[in-house]
């Protein structure tokens, strides 16, 4: 993955996280993902949100599986974003507009559940810090956007997504646009953050906005004026 | 899904699948679109044509066969006969020349007609004399409304009632020049109702008709083209749902297999099977696409066909592809099913489509040997798509990208 979202997080307390998802086997096989992870503990697991964030009130990070007992989850994803939640939503249901409502809805990441423990592992840690982790299902659902509303992505910006997306190699992304990796990921995050201005406001949305400031990865001028964002096609330092 | 696999299944052999799909993918349709709106234009032309010929035959009709008869009856009377005959002959030789036209579909411009009409108009009113301003000798009170209906033919109809405007303005100077009572000012009020009333009416009605024919033709086609794509998704579907049957028969006896022991998850071929019926499930789960595109179900074909040696491949679309030239199609996909051929591991085909721009690429593991039949590397371009081919040692990686 080339990065380590997680630098900061490495202090004095393991990242909790809570996981919803109706099929058994599936909690048991991302616990056992998340389990080779020594940053991360499984605080509680279950098939309701509601039961599940009782158990465990101070989960950082909520796995939850959007299609729940036949309903997609989407009320209920956007129910607790807005109440600052760092909700992780892992699916089988990867058509981009289902990965796109719920970045609307505010969603901190969309993981596709075939796309496998190093990037469940990478997703949940990047949340964990309130900051954007971008699996390549997810960049492909982003650059085929077909929304008028859309955010404005930058050449580069598309650019780097459509090759994650292709290549799911950010090394390979690195030596094709002949960037360094570390730029092919702020491309991708960029594009993740300008995200953050699509749909209904979340304090998800909110808090990978400032993070993102706070980090350097968007210029707070850029912030709301999507039509000059093209321009500013240079990645910060 | 889980029922389908937990399902009592007759064996059948994994090889069977994809020589099912190969086949029996429903057939792509090719855009309807353009049939579609061509068909309500079509009818809507040909309504259109029905009302023009009524508006020309009432036109020259009344002014032959009511006109003239009237005209040649009170020439004596008229104050300067020459000039109310002139005056019928010249509309009728302008007014024959724009139906002629009109049903050419090459109508004459509309405002020098209508402006020729309007001086014929006030020439004929005061030509015609006080006795005659009444009577149908006056022929312009009854014929020229309906040949202003055929010069601001298919144009607003705020044009023809300042026409009628126009003329009835003319009249009442006339009628107030002649010397007029109140008897004289009522019969004007009704004729010029009556000059009004049936010319608009059949100006408006031919549009409204006109329109009513493109919508109604319109929906027409926009239901056969829904039973057509809902025939090709039905097919679909049910093509869909074979293959699910033999795609879930298959890994449903792999797991049973595991479960009872017989299969040794150790074993590299039992690992592969695995692998295989799992890339299968998930590319049957990713389509979702209701009518298949023609680009998608070419890179399908060769999807399914690459399968039968045995190669895991995931196939993920993002949006559909507009419609697009044969010779695009094979440039799009061509170079991509011949390295999918020789493809050995996994591949993984993505299909990005907007509508001004379609990419396609696939990535295979790099393998050590040296390029037997691959293309040439680096990118270069044949017509208005973009080819890219390259190695870097973990992946081999090639990409078609159309640009509008």
């Amino acid at each position: 993955m080339g990065t380590d979202p997680v630098a900061e997080v490495t202090g004095a307390r393991p990242v909790g996280v809570a996981i919803v998802d109706d099929h058994p086997v599936v909690v048991e096989g991302v616990r056992a993902w998340l389990a080779t992870e020594t940053r991360l503990t499984v605080l509680a697991t279950g098939d309701d949100p509601d039961e599940v964030l009782r158990a465990a009130p101070d989960a950082d990070v909520v796995l939850l599986d959007l299609r729940l007992h036949g309903r997609m989850a989407l009320d209920k994803l956007a129910e607790l974003s807005a109440a600052g939640r760092r909700v992780v939503v892992y699916s089988e249901h990867t058509d981009p507009e289902t990965m796109l409502a719920a970045l609307d809805a505010g969603a901190v990441a969309f993981l596709a559940k075939h796309e496998g423990r190093e990037h469940c592992v990478a997703t949940v840690l990047a949340a964990a810090s309130d900051r954007p982790y971008v699996p390549p299902a997810l960049a492909g659902a982003m650059v085929g956007d077909p929304r008028p509303d859309r955010p404005m992505l930058s050449d580069k910006e598309r650019e780097a997504l459509l090759l994650w997306f292709q290549s799911m190699s950010k090394a390979s992304v690195a030596r094709r646009m002949q960037i360094s990796e570390h730029t092919v990921k702020q491309y991708v995050d960029r594009a993740r953050i300008k995200y953050t201005r699509a749909g209904r406001p979340a304090a998800t949305k909110a808090a990978l906005l400032a993070r993102a400031i706070e980090d350097g990865l968007v210029r707070p001028e850029e912030i709301g004026i999507y039509r000059s964002q093209a321009t500013h096609d240079r990645p910060t330092p | 899904m889980s029922a389908d696999l937990g399902a009592a299944t007759p064996p059948t052999p994994v090889a069977e699948a994809p020589e099912r799909t190969g086949g029996g993918v429903p057939a792509p349709r090719e855009s309807a679109s353009t049939a579609a709106l061509a068909a309500p234009a079509a009818v809507a032309h040909a309504s259109d044509r029905g009302a023009r010929i009524v508006a020309v035959a009432i036109a020259l009709a009344w002014h032959v066969a009511i006109g003239l008869p009237a005209v040649l009856a009170a020439r004596a009377e008229f104050a300067a006969p020459v000039v109310v005959l002139g005056g019928w002959v010249l509309v009728l030789a302008a007014g024959a020349t724009a139906g002629v036209l009109l049903l050419r579909g090459t109508p004459l411009p509309p405002w020098p007609l209508a402006g020729l009409l309007l001086v014929v108009d006030a020439a004929v009113f005061a030509a015609a004399g006080e006795r005659q301003l009444f009577t149908a000798g006056n022929w312009v009170w009854g014929t020229l409304g309906w040949f202003f209906v055929l010069a601001l033919w298919g144009r607003r109809v705020a044009g023809l009632v300042a026409l009628l405007t126009t003329h009835a303005v003319i009249a009442l100077v006339a009628v107030l020049g002649h010397g007029s009572d109140g008897a004289d000012l009522a019969r004007y009020v009704m004729y010029v109702y009556g000059t009004f009333s049936l010319p608009v009416a059949v100006f408006v009605g031919s549009a409204a008709i006109v329109g009513l024919a493109r919508e109604r033709a319109a929906a027409a086609a926009a239901m056969h083209t829904m039973a057509a794509e809902r025939d090709a998704a039905e097919r679909g579907l049910r093509e869909r749902r074979d293959r699910l049957a033999l795609v879930g028969a298959a890994a449903g006896r792999v797991l049973g297999e595991l479960a009872s022991g017989q299969a040794d998850p150790d074993d590299p071929e039992v690992q592969r099977r695995c692998v295989l019926a799992a890339a299968r499930l998930r590319r049957l789960i990713a389509e979702s696409d209701d009518v298949p595109d023609p680009l998608l179900h070419e890179l399908r074909a060769a999807v399914d066909l690459a399968e039968r040696n045995g190669l895991p491949i995931d196939l993920v679309t993002i949006g559909g592809p507009p419609p697009l030239p044969v010779e695009i199609r094979r440039q799009l996909a061509d170079p991509l099913t011949g390295i999918l051929a020789d493809a050995r591991g996994w591949a993984r085909l993505t299909v990005v489509s907007g509508p001004d721009e379609v990419v396609v690429s696939l990535v295979t593991p790099d393998r050590q040997e040296p390029e037997a039949t691959g293309p040439p590397l680096g990118d270069h371009d044949d017509g208005p798509v973009q080819h890219l081919y390259e190695r870097d040692g973990d992946i081999r990686w090639a990409q078609t990208r159309w640009r509008r």
